[in-house]
């Protein structure tokens, strides 16, 4: 069978053509591990839109995405990999201010809608630096949010990893 | 609680004594030579180059993946190959790397980080050649630790294929030779299946079948109409448990095994540690040693014999021999095959047993890649279920050339699926745009989808092949094979097909398709490579007899996936394992009568 998921793919970039290392920064107590705040914050509202809260289940920001994307960026072991992230981030807020002239943060939760719209059209086929981040924003939060407590238990209502006497179906008979 | 034999890494063992025997290797085939070999009173002494680790205690099948620091992903420093990484870059694939260990694609698969000890750092074990996915799992058990589980039969359209189209050879054996070993390993270890009578894939002595979710007993029932077949995951999985194995358990419906690689830490899915060492340890007749990279076959010069083997302890890297009365290669396809090669002498001068020139060629497996993923629209929406806890799907066996004939290619596929909702739904990643529109679909098609994936017949091809590299060497200094090996146009319509016929049957069943993908993987991605020194009644146009025996040297024997003629669509441990254990049988027999 394919794979399910192929979850190092998600943070590794595919061309590897040079090969350098970023050290970790030094990280202040309760400060991203490798985001700027600012950074930060809008990964985060970038995640929560993604994947919000409805009246089903909790959303990416109560299943802590954005912290789990940051320690894994931090510790990628590839300068490229944490760059894309850094990149990816920028070129939202320069789709931002060219469709809004504002920063990303800045725009109203309308307009915000409408640009990850726009970027969700071409999900499939990815050219731009913002839709390609998108596309890598998406992946990233869908695995981070579905592998938490919330994801797989509130929102999925996942039933298995249990031990069971015998698996209830269909026989082939 | 079941029993913990302590299988130590001490490398202390008596190289003194003459076995009589030794293995080279304890994946399948070397444990099930083991068994056989120890059960009928010989002294046997069982090499392999990995360590012995415990999956019992590695493996945590049930821990959640926000348990784990990583949510169940290999450290940041190491990497494993991804498919486009065979492809763009040439073999050795690690060369260069800047990560602390490459492994092969496996890595990529699951909650890895709990079986990222049992495979091979690509950095230490190169290979050069033509592009090859290639998956080793260097540990006490091989890739038994971390196979699929898919225990088929072969049939008479196998070992009598020649009979059918005319291409290549048949098997010096026919299904009736191998049915009653068939029968015994399933006995022995274990096996999951539902009988169906199908001549192409023959059935089994099985135990409680796999049940079939709601979308697949309607797929079932649809394949009826179309004189196609489809059956419960015929799994290595001891559903009902074995009185006569307290180191195993019985399967508990975890699901664990769809989420790791192997991934089973009760061994109810077979692994040759549990199944078959530690039993064979209990007669008193076996002695392993881990870390024992084997390197050369040793020949006495004045009867031609083999004498035993040359290997290097993999940690400390000193030389040792081990003697025995015969020897036995069970360190796969394509490691047995490079053993042939490097034991080069006066009187083996193209490696020992390779008078025909045979050894390294005729090499084949499955292709892969062809998949298709559908919904099954009456499940969308519905209550969440519990559709994971077994140790496999289903499986489509082969149509292809069976009572019908094609007139672009022969031999045939058979499909493996599943449908339903895992841990992680893969509609998470199927599902478009973002919110809570988003957000309601992966909720309301997680437990709707249903996969199948084929895996087709690859031609032995005397010209696809394998020699030795005459520079790279590996890190313990011996020399490494070098690939010469693709695809053939047979394969390629196959995989056609594959995806057409793939659609066909979803559509037939009113699923709804929502990917058919006719695209190819790299070569070596199934991890069923075989042939690499086929049995044959002919010296000149074969490596071994019926036997698994050398034509050229009577004690020496290749025990493994080697010995196919072809390899059938059909998964092959199975009859890795029951082909093993005729030979050893026999090799007890003739020992016994001094014919060897």
């Amino acid at each position: 069978m394919e794979p399910i998921l192929n979850r190092r793919d998600l943070f590794k970039a595919l061309t590897a053509a040079a090969f350098t290392t970023l050290q970790l920064p030094a990280a202040e107590p309760g400060a991203p591990l490798f985001f700027s705040k600012p950074e930060f914050a809008l990964l985060d509202a970038l995640t929560d839109l993604m994947i919000p809260t409805d009246d089903h289940s909790p959303g990416a920001r109560e299943a802590g995405v954005a912290p789990f994307i940051d320690r894994t960026v931090a510790e990628a072991f590839l300068a490229q990999d944490k760059e894309s992230w850094r990149k990816g981030l920028a070129a939202m807020n320069q789709f931002s201010q060219s469709s809004c002239q504002c920063p990303f943060m800045k725009a109203t939760p309308q307009q915000q809608v409408e640009m990850l719209t726009k970027l969700a059209a071409k999900e499939k086929h990815p050219e731009t630096e913002p839709e390609k981040f998108f596309t890598q924003l998406k992946e990233t939060t869908a695995f981070a949010y579905y592998s938490s407590s919330i994801g797989i238990h509130q929102d999925i209502n996942y039933k298995g990893n249990v031990l069971l006497e015998q698996f209830v179906g269909y026989d082939a008979t | 609680m079941l029993l913990q034999f302590p299988i130590t890494n001490n490398p202390e063992v008596d190289l003194n004594t003459t076995y009589d025997a030794v293995i080279v290797g304890s994946g399948a085939a070397g444990g099930m030579a083991a068994h056989v070999l120890t059960a009928h009173g010989l002294k046997v002494l069982l090499l392999e180059a990995g360590k012995y680790q415990d999956t019992g205690k590695i493996l945590h099948s049930m821990q959640w993946p926000y348990d784990h620091p990583r949510r169940g992903d290999m450290p940041p420093d190491y990497h494993a190959l991804t498919n486009n990484e065979y492809t763009f870059r040439k073999a050795p694939y690690a060369q260069n790397s800047p990560y602390s260990k490459v492994t092969s694609y496996i890595q990529a698969w699951g909650f890895s980080d709990y079986s990222k000890t049992l495979v091979v750092d690509e950095k230490q074990n190169p290979y050069s050649g033509t592009r090859y996915a290639w998956v080793r799992a260097r540990v006490v058990g091989g890739k038994t630790t971390i196979w699929g589980r898919l225990a088929l039969r072969l049939s008479d359209y196998d070992f009598k294929a020649k009979d059918h189209d005319g291409y290549g050879e048949n098997w010096p054996i026919s299904y009736a030779d191998l049915s009653p070993y068939y029968d015994k390993v399933d006995l022995y270890l274990g096996i999951s299946g539902h009988p169906e009578g199908l001549p192409q894939m023959p059935d089994g002595k099985y135990q409680r079948p796999i049940k079939l979710t709601y979308s697949e007993l309607h797929l079932r029932e649809t394949l009826k109409g179309m004189d196609r077949m489809l059956t419960p995951y015929r799994a290595g999985v001891t559903t009902d448990g074995l009185k006569h194995n307290k180191y195993r358990s019985r399967c508990y419906g975890r699901g664990a095994c769809d989420r790791h690689v192997g991934g089973c830490d009760i061994h109810a899915a077979f692994d040759s540690p549990t199944g078959l060492i530690r039993p064979a340890m209990d007669t008193g007749n076996l002695t392993l040693r881990p870390n024992s990279t084997v390197y050369e076959v040793t020949v006495d010069k004045d009867t031609g014999k083999a004498t035993g083997v040359s290997f290097l302890d993999s940690e400390t890297r000193k030389s040792y021999q081990a003697k025995a009365k015969t020897v036995l290669l069970a360190a796969s396809t394509l490691e047995s095959a490079r053993l042939m090669l490097l034991s080069k002498s006066s009187l083996y001068p193209n490696g020992i047993g390779n008078s025909s020139e045979h050894v390294g060629h005729n090499f084949c497996e499955h292709v892969m890649g062809p998949s298709v993923a559908g919904i099954m629209k009456e499940l969308v929406g519905k209550p969440r279920t519990l559709d994971d806890g077994r140790p496999g799907g289903f499986y489509i066996p082969r149509f292809r050339n069976v009572n019908t004939k094609q007139s672009d290619f022969i031999r045939g596929y058979g499909f493996e699926g599943g449908a339903g909702c895992g841990m992680i739904p893969g509609s998470a990643f199927t599902s478009p745009g973002f919110g809570e529109e988003y957000k309601k679909h992966v909720r309301d098609y997680a437990g709707a989808t249903i996969e199948i994936g084929g895996f087709g017949e690859v031609l032995p091809r005397y010209e696809n092949a394998m020699d030795i590299d005459p520079e790279l060497k590996d890190t313990w200094g011996i020399p490494v094979l070098r690939f010469s090996y693709k695809f053939g146009e047979n394969e390629m319509k196959m995989a056609k097909d594959m995806a057409v016929t793939g659609r066909e049957m979803f559509e037939a069943a009113g699923f709804e398709v929502v990917s058919a993908n006719d695209k190819v993987l790299p070569e070596g991605w199934s991890i069923h490579e075989l042939g690499t020194a086929r049995m044959g009644d002919n010296p000149k146009t074969s490596v071994l007899n019926q036997y698994e025996q050398s034509h050229d040297v009577k004690n020496l024997f290749v025990v493994d996936g080697s010995a196919f003629v072809n390899a059938s669509c059909q998964n092959p441990t199975w009859t890795i394992m029951a082909l093993c254990w005729r030979s050893c049988d026999y090799l007890a027999d003739q020992l016994k009568k001094g014919e060897i």
